[in-house]
């Protein structure tokens, strides 16, 4: 049993919401990587969650459900071709295929990413406070 | 994947061993046996002080891995630290309150 209660499940959001950060990070950081290790462009990554049951032990209450991260699966969408005859990833005629990265989805999702961070981070410090405030009763 | 490991960890018996007299002691005991010799309180009271510590030492183990770079899970350490303080609160909290009613019963007039 947790004296904070629900903390498990904000643990398991703010987990899930760090790993969509990082992706996110990865997407921002190769949005002009034209090799990748099996010599393609780079392909947007995207995470998607699932609900998690948690199990309660000791202590009853109710069988919370948590959030984890179910997969992180690239994106198929086919990158913009430019016509860059200089650069060394380019075809035969003279084109270079980018990476599917639209910055402005990534900063949408980074935006997005962040924002749910600090709310489970909320829930996180509300918790704390209701348990602390109950340790108060009678005073 | 695990993302509350280290809260599990406080899942496991030292805690059923506290929690679950807790309740107990306030609420059902209190009525049937009054006169029954309270030798369970000293141990539910070590039980206590126990849960406060194997919680303070999980915290302490998550930060240590966060500041080892084994971890990136820092809000797990931070929520673990968080935990263990509000258990000590608690558990300062019982001990004020024993000390308490024992002083209210030193005032009491023989």
């Amino acid at each position: 049993m947790n004296l904070i209660s629900g903390i498990d499940v904000t643990a398991g959001a703010l987990n899930a919401h760090k790993t969509r950060l990082d992706v996110v990070a990865q997407n921002i950081a190769n949005a002009q990587t034209t090799r990748g290790p099996n010599g393609t462009a780079y392909q947007r990554q995207i995470v998607s969650f699932e609900s998690e049951l948690l199990r309660r032990s000791v202590g009853g209450g109710l069988p919370l459900q948590s959030v984890r991260v179910a997969a992180i699966s690239t994106d198929r969408t086919p990158g913009q071709q430019v016509h860059n005859p200089q650069h060394p990833d380019a075809g035969p005629d003279g084109t270079v295929t980018m990476p599917n990265v639209n910055l402005s989805y990534e900063m949408v999702d980074l935006i997005t990413a962040s924002r749910a961070y600090e709310a489970n981070l909320s829930v996180v410090k509300n918790a704390r406070e209701m348990a602390l405030k109950s340790l108060q009763i009678g005073k | 994947m695990n993302p509350i490991g280290s809260i599990n960890v406080l899942q496991g018996s030292p805690l059923q061993r506290t929690d679950a007299p807790l309740p107990k002691i306030g609420l059902p005991q209190a009525t049937p046996n009054i006169s029954a010799p309270s030798e369970g309180f000293g141990t539910m009271l070590d039980g206590l002080v126990g849960t406060v510590e194997s919680k303070q030492a999980a915290a302490q183990a998550a930060t240590r891995r966060v500041l080892l770079g084994d971890s990136d899970q820092l809000h797990q350490s931070v929520i673990a630290m968080q935990e263990a303080s509000v258990a000590f609160t608690m558990m300062v909290e019982v001990r004020n309150k024993l000390v308490e009613s024992y002083q209210e019963l030193m005032r009491m007039q023989v």
